[in-house]
């Protein structure tokens, strides 16, 4: 197991937002989170991230490591990077500074090519290298956020919401990304809103609701699951 | 009138590094540093203390300074700025004049230093060395602060904009969550951005030393100008703080060379100045109009 | 804000009983009694600075420049009019003062303009170029300034030496208690919110900016005025005692003694009397140390001494509120009453129509319109980012929409100030339940009734019967929708203090206390357990029978669809369905929003 989370409650100053989380990742498998908005999708991988929560109870092992007692810059140390909803980039950087930065917890030896390896699976980044981060559209932002994360060569990538204003043709280009990490043994954590595109491409999946674990399983048992959709729009399943 | 202008230009650096200090200190920690041109002044004088003491020349005092500056500023960032900051915006903005105090008083206290200004040896040869440029004398001495402030722009330039440390300290304080997510050290960037602008402080106190002399009680007038040179040039700004630094030296400078004036006019005009800019044009001659408003 | 106010109305009869005891026994030390003199003097400046700093967060360094204004009049005028003696300085001190609030609301109109750092440097060059001028001006006697300013004399009595020590500290005793009066009414309490939560405060109708112009008024007025009394008694005026130097002392005075509040003022004034005279003789030293004593103060005791004194003090059992009577847990009326609307709304209706929102390139809200019947419960929902946010803040008045118009009541309310909308009877709850932490559930509720309150900015100060009975109205009113809403136990609680789940419904009450009859909720069952979310439920539709009109966002989807009468979806911020909630759930169109199509 790479990731063990493990009755985990956190949440933001007095509000608890994950009521005892516990869920797992293996390398090389894609797992997804998914759920309503509210339910706590984000605020798990900004914990597991240790960006800004405050967590009560639980546990997070990555790789063997304590998380709660790392903090974020160790655990992208450990190989746990977070693309986050917001993207986080340098917007006043450009996009190449803000690609080679992505290396900088990492042996910058092969950082050429590895540079090289981003402008290839995104071209257009490539057409606006010298442009700043501000001046892209969303959906380059977010090509550029992944690009940056995938730099520090992760052994687990956890995405939130990726496909945001991206157009299909695109969201497609990014799941064969992902499909290629996942080959090569990283694991991925995918948070995201298009349920059922992700459930197409996830190995297994989680839905969360009103920060529980509602329903979990392998991705084609999720997606023939009518309790899903009772879950996003209220409502008894029998009713979908 | 080229002399006014040279004049203007040698005080004027040394405005344009306290603006320049306090737009590094403003990107790193979001405040302007109000002790800043008291840093400039104690700078001076360690320049000062390093000839005094290990008889060296200017020139080894200055990389001494300047050395001692960073020192100076990694404390100054550990020991007030970074405990005062966990107690909002407003206390660290208190912390900084209280700083003020502490060093427009403290530096009077220290052995050598003493509340007067005092000379430091020139760069090359007499501080009064002059050569004639077109009819026009200048002094030596301008040539070398304007020069060395050229050097200090050119070396900053480089290390922000071409090495990757440096573009990680711009990662650091344009982005702190982003820069975290790809693994830099934020606060460590936070302490070297402060190191370095109060570095530049005590590289500025010194090089203007063999002109306007080290010490004194003209901190918070460098300090002020400084602003007004910030905010006129843009805050948020490198280039504009160094030309709006400049510019407050030589506006000075041809108002006091007014015929009939007081000398003492410069100063009242300069500050309506600052209050001018922050009510026409906030975010100064270079900045965005986005960095002033709520 | 209770337990601060409590603290300082507690302490100022102590502190005065200390100047009596201290006043009598420097009766025959002239050195005592002059600084004792001169800690009142500057105290009157401090309570100024303590109410702009503390109360109302606006940082000021130029205090001295409306010191100067007052004391410049008073040393130019008396020396050089021919009055009688007992007209001369209360003339020309009430001259000055109302020069320094003059140009305290120009200052402040200024400043509106102005955050955090630029606000200390407009403030700053301010007092500085009023120093120049100070410095510069012939009339008033350039760098040496004035001389020979007689002192205040009233009949045979000649104000200087001891009986100048009395006279200085009545009237900062008096300036204490009439500040002290403004901070426990609704302008106090107006003042504290915006500190507190300025967007908050806005939605609740609070003119945030004419009450920051005020507050740098009154400031430069009580600065002015301490201004003319050092004038007066020390009988000259030198352009460098009133240069940034002093800007600096009072703000160490009311960083020391502790910001917001009376006493912090009167504390840290006598402090830095007390040092300022021990440390005579290690001139630069003694400044060191009030460096030293600042940073410390800022990290370690952010609420300066009297802060300190408040803590190790701390009130044993919450009482209740200063005025207002004891409710016996009834509320008087069983409903909430909605009378029609005082201003003017007529009709009852809320039209929204064809409203865009960019932000740059951004189209956060595209072309929506909609019309809202009184007494009907809507839900807005959509994915994240829908705009549903957005959508609230363009008909709350927070930003103006690019296109469109909001029409409430009849009234277009396209973009008007948020207070002004919230002044038709428009209440808001935010995603994040911005209460004022600092101040007690009561007082939150008391501040959401204020738009009903009638009183003024002088009748507060004076205390006067319309402010009082004002008060007490207002009071009683958010006792009854405590009691409404069964939060009647946690009054007295300080909001910063509360579990999450009641920090929700205190909101919901804040914002409920002015019978709005249009309630805009955010979200307001994020975070909830289940039956928190049962009694909210319960709450929205009691408030619903009663009358009022109420648009939720919400993303628990189980509660909108088991309350809503009406469901509007947004997505990319363009209405995609609008009906009952069957229908909107069964829309495709709404199914492939949330949960993306298959591929």
């Amino acid at each position: 197991m790479l990731l063990e989370v493990s009755g985990l409650h956190a949440g933001y100053g007095e509000l608890e937002v994950l009521r005892g989380i516990s869920l797992t990742v293996e390398a090389g498998e894609m797992v997804a989170v998914l759920g309503p908005n509210g339910a706590g999708k984000s605020t798990l991988l900004r914990t597991i991230s240790r960006i800004d929560t405050n967590v009560r109870s639980g546990s997070i092992r990555f790789d063997g490591h304590d998380l709660l007692r790392a903090s974020t810059v160790q655990g992208v140390g450990f190989g746990c990077l977070h693309v986050p909803e917001g993207r986080q980039l340098f917007t006043e950087l450009s996009v190449d500074d803000n690609i080679r930065l992505g290396a900088y917890s990492v042996d910058r030896k092969t950082i050429e090519a590895d540079v090289a390896a981003v402008y290839a699976q995104f071209p257009v980044l490539a057409e606006r290298k010298s442009q700043t981060a501000f001046s892209l559209s969303g959906g380059e932002q977010q090509m550029l956020a992944i690009g940056r994360a995938l730099m520090a060569r992760p052994r687990m990538l956890m995405l939130d919401e990726p496909s945001t204003g991206l157009a299909p043709q695109v969201v497609e280009v990014i799941f064969g990304i992902l499909a290629g990490l996942k080959r090569s043994g990283t694991a991925v954590l995918i948070v995201e809103q298009n349920a059922y595109l992700t459930l197409q491409h996830a190995d297994r999946a989680y839905v969360l609701e009103n920060g529980e674990i509602a329903l979990s399983g392998t991705a084609s048992e999720l997606s023939a699951d009518p309790r899903v959709r009772a879950i996003y729009l209220g409502g008894s399943p029998d009713e979908a | 009138m080229l002399q006014l202008l040279v004049a203007g230009l040698t005080v004027g650096s040394g405005y344009a590094l306290v603006a320049l200090g306090i737009h590094i200190i403003l990107r790193a920690t979001r405040i302007v540093n109000f002790a800043q041109g008291e840093f400039t002044i104690v700078g001076g004088l360690l320049a000062l203390t390093f000839v005094q003491l290990f008889h060296v020349n200017t020139w080894f005092a200055l990389a001494g300074a300047t050395l001692a500056g960073f020192v100076l500023g990694l404390l100054y960032e550990r020991l007030v700025l970074r405990p005062a900051g966990r107690s909002g915006e407003i206390p660290l903005t208190i912390a900084t004049l209280g700083t003020v105090f502490i060093l427009l008083y403290g530096h009077a206290l220290v052995p050598g230093w003493g509340s007067l200004p005092q000379p430091l040896p020139a760069f090359t040869g007499d501080a009064s060395d002059a050569i004639t440029v077109g009819g026009v004398s200048i002094q030596v001495q301008s040539i070398w602060v304007l020069g060395l402030l050229l050097a200090a722009l050119v070396v900053l330039y480089l290390f922000f904009e071409r090495t990757y440390y440096g573009k990680a300290i711009r990662a650091a304080a344009n982005n702190p969550t982003g820069a975290k997510l790809v693994g830099i050290d934020v606060t460590g960037a936070r302490a070297v951005s402060v190191g370095l602008a109060i570095a530049l402080a005590a590289y500025g106190g010194t090089i203007i030393g063999p002109i306007t002399l080290v010490g004194g009680a003209g901190g918070t007038a460098i300090a002020i100008k400084g602003f007004v040179g910030a905010i006129v040039g843009g805050l948020e700004s490198p280039l504009g703080c160094v030309a709006g630094g400049l510019l407050v030296g030589v506006v000075e400078k041809l108002i006091q060379g007014l015929p009939g004036v007081s000398y003492g006019v410069s100063d009242p005009v300069v500050y309506s100045l600052l209050l001018v800019a922050l009510l026409l044009r906030p975010q100064g001659l270079f900045g965005a109009r986005s960095a002033v408003r709520d | 804000m209770i337990a601060r106010l409590r603290a300082d109305t507690r302490t100022l009869p102590i502190l005065a009983l200390i100047v009596v005891a201290f006043g009598i026994f420097a009766a025959g030390n002239a050195t005592f009694a002059q600084a004792g003199t001169y800690a009142a003097i500057f105290s009157i400046a401090a309570i100024g600075l303590s109410l702009l700093l503390g109360n109302v967060n606006q940082i000021s360094l130029g205090a001295a420049g409306f010191f100067g204004i007052g004391a410049y009049a008073v040393a130019s005028l008396t020396t050089w009019w021919n009055l009688p003696a007992w007209l001369s300085w209360p003339l020309a001190t009430l001259i000055g003062i109302t020069g320094a609030t003059i140009v305290g609301l120009g200052l402040g109109f200024i400043a509106l303009r102005f955050r955090g750092h630029y606000l200390a440097m407009a403030t700053l060059t301010f007092g500085l170029i009023c120093a120049g001028i100070f410095h510069e001006t012939k009339f008033l006697g350039g760098a040496i300034g004035i001389e020979d300013i007689p002192y205040p004399r009233f009949g045979a009595l000649t104000i200087s030496g001891y009986p100048a020590y009395w006279f200085a500290w009545i009237l900062a005793l008096g300036i204490a208690l009439l500040t002290l009066n403004l901070l426990r009414g609704r302008s106090g309490r107006a003042f504290e919110a915006i500190r507190n939560d300025e967007l908050a405060a806005e939605v609740l109708g609070v003119p945030t900016r004419r009450y920051k112009i005020l507050a740098f008024a009154y400031s430069g007025a009580l600065a002015g005025l301490a201004g003319a009394v050092y004038a007066a008694f020390l009988g000259i005026v030198v352009p460098d005692a009133v240069g940034p130097q002093l800007s600096f002392s009072l703000l160490l005075m009311v960083v020391l003694g502790g910001s917001g509040g009376v006493s912090g003022a009167l504390i840290g004034a006598a402090l830095l009397g007390f040092l300022d005279i021990s440390g005579h003789q290690f001139e630069n030293t003694r400044e060191v140390v009030y460096g030293v004593l600042v940073i410390a103060v800022v990290i370690a005791a952010p609420n300066g001494a009297f802060g300190l004194i408040r803590s190790r003090f701390r009130p044993g059992h919450p009482e209740r509120s200063a005025e207002g009577r004891v409710v016996e847990g009834q509320p008087r009326s069983s409903t909430f009453a909605l009378p029609l609307d005082k201003l003017g709304v007529t009709s009852s209706v809320v039209e929204v129509a064809h409203v865009t929102q960019r932000f740059g390139g951004l189209v956060a809200v595209n072309d929506v319109s909609f019309t809202l019947t009184r007494g009907t419960l809507t839900s807005l929902i959509g994915p994240n980012g829908a705009g549903k946010t957005t959508l609230f803040n363009a008909i709350s008045g927070i930003g103006r929409p690019t296109e469109g118009r909001v029409t409430i009541g009849g009234i277009d309310v396209t973009g008007r100030q948020p207070h002004r909308v919230a002044a038709l009877g428009v209440g808001r709850t935010f995603q994040n339940a911005r209460l004022f932490g600092e101040m007690t559930v009561l007082e939150n509720v008391i501040a959401g009734a204020f738009r009903t309150e009638h009183t003024s900015f002088g009748a507060d100060l004076f205390a006067l019967p319309s402010s009082r009975r004002s008060e007490r109205e207002a009071t009683d009113r958010a006792r009854d929708t405590l009691v409404r809403l069964g939060l009647e136990p946690l009054a007295s609680t300080l909001a910063k203090d509360l579990a999450f789940g009641d920090r929700r419904r205190v909101e919901l009450a804040r914002a409920t206390a002015s019978n709005p009859w249009l309630l805009l909720v955010d979200e307001p069952a994020a975070g909830l357990n289940a039956g928190e979310r049962a009694t909210l439920t319960a709450d929205l539709l009691k408030l619903r029978d009663a009358g009022m009109t109420l648009l939720l966002i919400e993303h628990d989807m189980r509660l909108v669809m088991s309350i809503s009468e009406r469901v509007m979806v947004l997505k990319f911020g363009t209405m995609i369905a609008d009906g009952t909630a069957d229908a909107v759930r069964n829309d495709p169109a709404v199914v492939a929003a949330y949960l993306g199509t298959a591929g």
